[in-house]
């Protein structure tokens, strides 16, 4: 291993979903300060794997998204009191991720509902350092960088919440645009059902997607599953998702179709031919009405499609599906 | 020969510039240290005009442009302003484009022209306007497939007065890309025919539905054309069937190309060098707005480009699943795509299933059109800190640390001489490098997370 390797982390800091995660009505409570402890023993290891890593921590909280800690910065106030007993990188990083979290969870407000987890803007600043650190411009006071020794970046993304329907479009736009800088993006979901729009990245990019069974193995899922890079991942295999459901949902009803049709000027999909699209209000001929209204295949009831068609040949165990109504409206997939 | 006012019309070749053309050499140095971008010697022997049109009558009568002198270094030696200079450049152009989310064809069809005649064999350009074109052929390929993935693109060339089918119209990238590979198959000779090539793909195109768009662009080195018949009809043939033609010139501006291009309303353009071509080529890679329809059958009548298609989307076999054989290769494999009509096992998906003709695409497919109806606001460049009371310290996207005096460059419009941009929405500053990155790339603001 020549090759530093570059590791953003993303938290999901979502306050109601860690009160229910660490209820002890769960299987396997986790509440978040034993979360956090084994995070930091997480990042502890990735940092003295090789000297030449990086580390980026993001916390993604409802409204807005932080940097918490990043190896290229020197944060204002950073001022660790030297300890003899800890080692010092690992301190720094300890110290300056508990400290911005306090920092952050004291500037919450008392509010109604709730806002959304921001989680793709979190995202969506990962994919800013890493393409500000690896293609390096000009800048005055940027060191250079020997392009040789370029590092592998990938991100991790470490999620409690469900998935949220508006977000579909930028977490494509940000998978497409990871694709592009080549990252590779691992999904490991502690609390709360099965996002298929993080499953998706995980595939798209290459990463692993992992639902935790045992969430008090947290530590030990993290460092078999996400801690060697993407080079290592040749030889070292990763428990990968295999089955991604990539049918769409319809706009009307929410069910998920097999043969859908879409309109041409927005994209939106339907599951049987409409005259309006409800979306960009355009009207549709008569005539492509008329002929699609005649070829539409008789489908078999939709209800055994909508059961998983093929066995599940990774897992032993067939894991509970979460019920599908969970989600709100999503445009496009579920 | 009287003086000929052909020097206004030479100047709007380069659609892509923005600097006003001033008499003086200022607008000279700045325009053609945009286009540069490494290559910034124009190797053509003809000057091209730009600065000296309005003074003398005749272009060789202008000092040529010493376009060295373009790329100034600052005093530590550093080509950073050159190089911010592009990037300002970059940004005005994105402002210019519109905002709002216009209506554009997803759909689209290409047919790629080549010009294969024996001009293209000429070495102004390294190695040969043959060997970079079919390079950047190939980059375009790839780019446009990524950006449009539900489109399709075919292949022809001028050769020897005829036009030859190189490539079928195909949605598969590898497809297309093979059929340009081999070099020796497509060697340059002869004369090249504009009406015998556009005749050939306007007829491969004729059967495709309304509500795609049909375009062809063509890469033409030569300043002849030897058509059978009158190329006019030709035109007035692509018009009524709606076909937007491109042309990107190697070698000079012929007045039936830019014809052609203004007719139906597509783009021309003359490279000047070869950063330039590999510009104006990319121009055709986003979708063309969708032309405006004519409200004359009144209200209530559908858009003829707007329709409905009826999509498959597959189930996705994963390695571990026993091999059966495909329909498209007749080739055994383990992995596949299965069509949801028909359950044919695809190698790749977008595609025509083989078997029943439905189109299967993957959801992911159909995300990728998206940022195009839904685009990022520009950032509003932030030109001096008085009015905000506790400005941020660093990007809000990469932290990296503002400068805190405003540089010294010329401040040209568009660029902040703090290095910040700010969104509309969530009045957060972000750096030169972030507000590139979110605009080109990303396409969606991290602030806002829209």
């Amino acid at each position: 291993m020549e090759k530093a390797s570059h590791l953003s982390v993303i938290v999901d800091l979502s306050p109601t979903q860690w009160h229910l995660s660490a209820q002890a009505d769960n299987q396997y409570p986790l509440s978040i300060q034993t979360f956090l402890s084994q995070l930091l023993a997480f990042l502890n290891a990735h940092i003295a794997s090789q000297h030449e890593n990086t580390l980026a921590v993001f916390g993604a909280l409802p409204g807005k998204s932080v940097m918490l800690y990043s190896s290229t910065e020197v944060l204002a106030d950073d001022a660790a009191a030297p300890d003899a007993n800890s080692y010092p990188p690992f301190k720094a990083v300890d110290s300056t991720v508990v400290q911005r979290m306090m920092y952050e969870f004291d500037a919450f407000k008392d509010v109604e509902e709730e806002a959304p987890c921001a989680l793709v803007g979190a995202l969506a600043k990962a994919l800013c350092y890493i393409n500000r650190i690896t293609h390096p411009s000009t800048s005055p006071g940027g060191a250079a960088e020997d392009p040789s020794i370029l590092p592998d970046p990938r991100i991790l993304i470490l999620s409690v919440s469900p998935d949220l329907s508006s977000s579909y479009i930028p977490i494509m736009n940000s998978i497409f645009s990871a694709q592009k800088l080549k990252v590779t993006i691992d999904v490991c979901k502690i609390y709360g059902p099965d996002t298929v729009f993080l499953q998706q990245a995980a595939h798209l990019t290459n990463g692993s997607y992992i639902y935790l069974e045992r969430r008090d193995a947290l530590l030990q899922y993290l460092i078999m599953s996400f801690l060697s890079p993407p080079a290592i991942r040749k030889v070292l295999a990763v428990p990968k998702q295999d089955k991604i459901d990539f049918r769409a949902a319809c706009f009307c009803h929410k069910n998920i179709v097999d043969v859908g049709f879409v309109c041409s000027v927005c994209l939106s999909i339907f599951c049987q031919p409409v005259p309006v699209c409800s979306t960009c209000r355009t009207k549709f001929p008569i005539k492509t009405l008329q002929r699609l209204n005649a070829s539409r295949p008789s489908l078999a009831p939709t209800s055994s499609r909508n059961t998983l068609p093929l066995a599940n040949l990774n897992n032993a165990t067939p894991r509970p599906t979460p019920p599908r109504n969970v989600n709100g409206g999503t445009p496009g997939l579920r | 020969m009287p003086p000929r006012q052909q020097d206004s019309i030479f100047m709007d070749v380069d659609s892509d510039s923005d600097v006003s053309i001033l008499g003086d050499g200022d607008g000279d140095y700045s325009r053609t240290k945009g286009k540069g971008k490494g290559k910034a010697t124009d190797k053509r022997k003809k000057d091209k005009g730009k600065a000296k049109a309005k003074d003398q009558a005749y272009t060789w009568e202008a000092s040529y442009t010493r376009s060295w002198d373009t790329v100034q270094e600052d005093e530590a030696g550093s080509l950073q302003g050159a190089v911010e200079d592009w990037m300002a450049r970059g940004r005005r152009r994105r402002l210019l484009a519109p905002a709002a989310a216009i209506r554009r064809t997803i759909i689209r069809h290409l047919i790629l022209l080549l010009d294969l005649s024996a001009s293209m064999m000429d070495r102004d350009m390294r190695p040969t306007r043959f060997d970079l074109s079919l390079q950047y052929a190939r980059e375009f390929i790839t780019e446009w497939f990524d950006q449009n993935p539900l489109g399709q693109i075919g292949v022809v060339g001028m050769r020897a007065g005829i036009g030859e089918r190189i490539g079928e119209m195909s949605g598969n990238p590898q497809d297309v890309l093979k059929s340009i590979a081999d070099r020796h198959k497509l060697e340059p000779t002869g004369e090249p025919s504009l009406q015998n090539a556009i005749e050939m793909a306007r007829s491969s195109m004729s059967h495709l539905p309304t509500h795609s768009s049909r375009e062809i662009l063509v890469i033409f080195g030569s300043l002849t054309t030897c058509d059978p018949g009158n190329i006019h009809d030709t035109l007035d043939a692509c018009v009524k069937n709606k076909i937007r033609i491109s042309v990107v010139a190697l070698a000079a501006e012929m007045k039936i190309c830019r014809e052609l291009c203004d007719k139906t309303g597509g783009q021309f353009g003359v490279a000047m060098n070869e950063g330039h071509f590999k510009d104006i080529l990319f121009e055709s890679v986003p979708p063309p707005a969708q032309r405006a329809v004519s409200r004359a059958a009144g209200p209530g009548t559908a858009n003829p480009a707007a329709d409905l298609m009826m999509m498959g989307f597959p189930t996705r076999l994963p390695d571990t699943s026993p091999p059966s054989l495909c329909v498209c290769h007749s080739e055994m494999k383990s992995e596949g795509f299965l069509c949801p009509r028909c359950m044919a096992k695809v190698c790749d998906v977008p595609t025509d299933c083989d078997i029943c003709g439905l189109m299967i695409v993957s959801s992911p497919h159909l995300a990728r059109s998206y940022h195009h109806l839904f685009p990022v606001k520009p950032y509003q460049a932030v030109s001096s800190l008085e009015d905000m009371p506790d400005p941020a310290t660093g990007c809000h996207a990469c932290a990296r640390i503002f400068p805190t005096t405003p540089s010294t460059a010329a401040a040209t419009e568009g660029m902040s001489p703090l290095g910040r941009y700010r969104c509309t929405d969530c009045h957060n500053d972000f750096c030169t490098d972030c507000d590139v990155f979110v605009h080109d790339v990303i396409h969606c603001c991290p602030g806002c997370g829209k």
